[in-house]
């Protein structure tokens, strides 16, 4: 096979092969039950989605998707993002519940590359969502069930990073920053252009002290204090701050505050974000491994005007994460048996039954080349009456008619 | 873990590091080593500019030195932390010497050729200014393509003007204004804050 042979998928798009498939199995199997334990039922959205439905919750479409024809002309998207399904799933199917609604998923969105770039198409995520409570214990709630599920999978070392979309924009309202200069600032905040930031802000005509506050504004970090410095100097942002300050002292509670810095600089999508916004990220993965924030006035664009906040984790990232640490074991917990496909199809019956995996190979074959190639522990194979049991961790060879007790007591 | 670019940039690059207080002997003294390690726990890698903002984006680098070009060509997933305020020069757009051809060009073939090392600022600049251009890629050399054909004019990097002038070029707009720019790593400035913004402080207070 040449590399061309090899180079069948689309660009961006990648095959899992079944040491990862199991191992992000376990990832999510672990998420659910982290989900579940605070009784986040989950949900499952369409691949496919009508283009219309998704571009109306920004303004200017949602921006980067697959698009195609259905049979009647209309446009169809790959859902390129889960938040905006699962909000248009909450504001129809659960227009009359009359709320909290704690809704939890996991699956993929699909992203077209950019040009350039070497970026999955195809991304695995795993998220919450609380959708009709507003205010600081529904945020502390989101983050510390996500910070608590991170750690679940074995991830100690985290890092939450929060920042405050309302916050933000109080202070440049409370400064009188002009609305032509704010929209650059969010420009400059979008793409982390902290240095552009800085610049616009010194060409604005403000006292001494405003600019250097705003200036300085995404670079700063820090825990409650700063929050409670910034009400200080800019009044009309005490509102946000209280909230922050009490999200803060929530977490606490929750026993996650640890994980958890303020982060001026945060601030993620303006045009969607209302609230809290917060990236979480682990040591030895180049990109967060997850995201999330308050987004108060999705659900009125799908007719259902409810407060949510909400947070996702992407599976590659953890799963990245995960692996810096974790040794994949050598061997599968399984047999091959020498005629299971044929001969001893009873025996295969029996041993299952008995809980124990079994690989039929055909009578006559090489069971062990089998068991090599593929990395299954044992090796079974049926010899004049007896059977014989080849355990590949340790190399011994045991006879006995009971393999699954064998088995059972080498586990 | 810091980035630091060969070329034009290095020695300002080593200036300013040893303004901010860093060990930079290693780097001083580099020969034909790629990896050095200071005195201070610091372990610099050096990079061609271009390459700069992929390493930090990758997480090879937590912090790295390059130039606004470079960044706005890749437009790298980083935080862009600081202006450095050295390495200054502009991008500009450029044609033979005389009459500008540009107009002419446009009214009869529609689109100007341009040859570029920067393609995303050529085709971003043309667009701006309600024009169209036909990109050709060249790694080096640019001021030679209008001179033998193979462009109209250019798109390019210039400090002194001094190349342009030599081959008989001139300038005809500003595209941009550059300089050196210290950027990070979106996980590092995170899970290494504590190390990182007393390290911006210091920079910030050696560039002012």
């Amino acid at each position: 096979m040449n590399g061309d042979d090899l180079a069948r998928l689309p660009e961006g798009a990648r095959d899992v092969l079944p040491v990862e498939r199991s191992e992000l199995t376990a990832l999510e199997r672990s998420l659910r039950t982290s989900f579940a334990s605070f009784g986040y039922l989950e949900v499952r959205t369409p691949l496919l989605e009508f283009a219309h439905e998704m571009d109306r919750a920004q303004d200017g479409g949602v921006g980067r998707a697959f698009r195609l024809f259905d049979d009647h002309g209309r446009v169809l998207v790959l859902r390129p993002d889960l938040t905006i399904p699962v909000t248009r799933l909450v504001a129809s199917r659960f227009a009359d519940h009359d709320g909290p609604v704690r809704v939890s998923y996991v699956g993929a969105r699909l992203r077209p590359a950019l040009p350039g770039k070497a970026q999955p198409v195809e991304e695995q995520q795993a998220g919450a969502e609380l959708v009709g409570l507003s205010g600081p214990a529904a945020d502390a709630e989101i983050v510390a069930l996500l910070i608590h599920a991170v750690r679940a999978v074995g991830i100690a070392d985290l890092h939450v990073a929060i920042g405050h979309v309302g916050l933000t924009q109080a202070v440049l309202a409370g400064l009188g920053v002009p609305d032509d200069a704010v929209a650059s600032l969010q420009a400059a905040a979008l793409t982390r252009d902290l240095a552009g930031w800085r610049e616009i802000a010194q060409r604005l005509d403000l006292d001494a002290p405003s600019r250097d506050l705003l200036a300085e504004l995404p670079t700063r970090r820090g825990g409650k204090d700063l929050v409670q410095q910034i009400a200080a100097q800019v009044p009309a942002s005490a509102q946000c701050c209280d909230e922050l300050c009490a999200t803060l002292d929530l977490l606490g509670t929750h026993g996650v505050d640890d994980a958890v810095m303020v982060d001026l600089g945060v601030l993620r999508d303006w045009g969607y974000y209302s609230g809290i916004v917060f990236e979480i990220s682990a040591p030895g993965v180049p990109r967060p491994i997850g995201a999330g924030g308050r987004y108060d006035s999705l659900g009125a664009r799908f007719g259902v005007d409810r407060p949510a906040v909400g947070g996702g984790v992407w599976l590659d990232g953890l799963h990245q994460a995960v692996n810096a640490r974790v040794q994949a074991p050598t061997f599968r917990e399984g047999v091959v048996l020498a005629g299971g496909l044929d001969s001893d199809i009873a025996l295969a019956v029996r041993l299952r039954a008995a809980g124990v995996a079994v690989v039929a190979a055909p009578t006559g074959t090489d069971a062990e080349a089998l068991a090599t190639i593929d990395r299954w522990r044992y090796v079974v194979t049926p010899a004049s009456g007896a059977l014989t049991v080849l355990d590949r961790s340790t190399g011994e060879r045991v006879e006995s008619s009971d393999v699954a007790e064998v088995i059972k007591s080498r586990a | 873990m810091i980035c630091v670019p060969r070329g034009a940039l290095f020695d300002e690059t080593v200036d300013c590091l040893e303004r901010v207080g860093l060990d930079v002997a290693p780097l001083r003294d580099l020969g034909r080593r790629l990896v050095v390690d200071a005195a201070d726990d610091v372990r610099y890698i050096t990079t061609r500019p271009s390459d700069v903002a992929t390493f930090v984006e990758a997480g090879a680098a937590d912090i790295g030195i390059a130039g606004t070009d470079v960044l706005r060509e890749a437009q790298p997933d980083v935080y862009e932390l600081l202006d450095l305020k050295f390495g200054a020069c502009r991008m500009i757009y450029a044609t033979v010497a005389g009459e500008d051809p540009t107009p002419s060009v446009l009214e009869h073939l529609g689109a100007v050729r341009v040859a570029t090392k920067y393609p995303n600022a050529a085709r971003a600049y043309f667009a701006r200014t309600g024009r169209v251009c036909e990109v050709v890629k060249v790694n080096g050399s640019v001021e030679l393509a209008p001179l033998v054909g193979l462009a109209h004019g250019i798109i390019d990097l210039t400090a002194t003007g001094r190349t342009l002038i030599e081959n008989g070029l001139v300038e005809r707009d500003e595209v941009y204004q550059s300089s050196a720019r210290l950027i990070a790593n979106r996980v590092s400035h995170q899970v290494k804050a504590t190390i990182i913004d007393p390290l911006v402080a210091r920079f910030a207070e050696a560039v002012s």
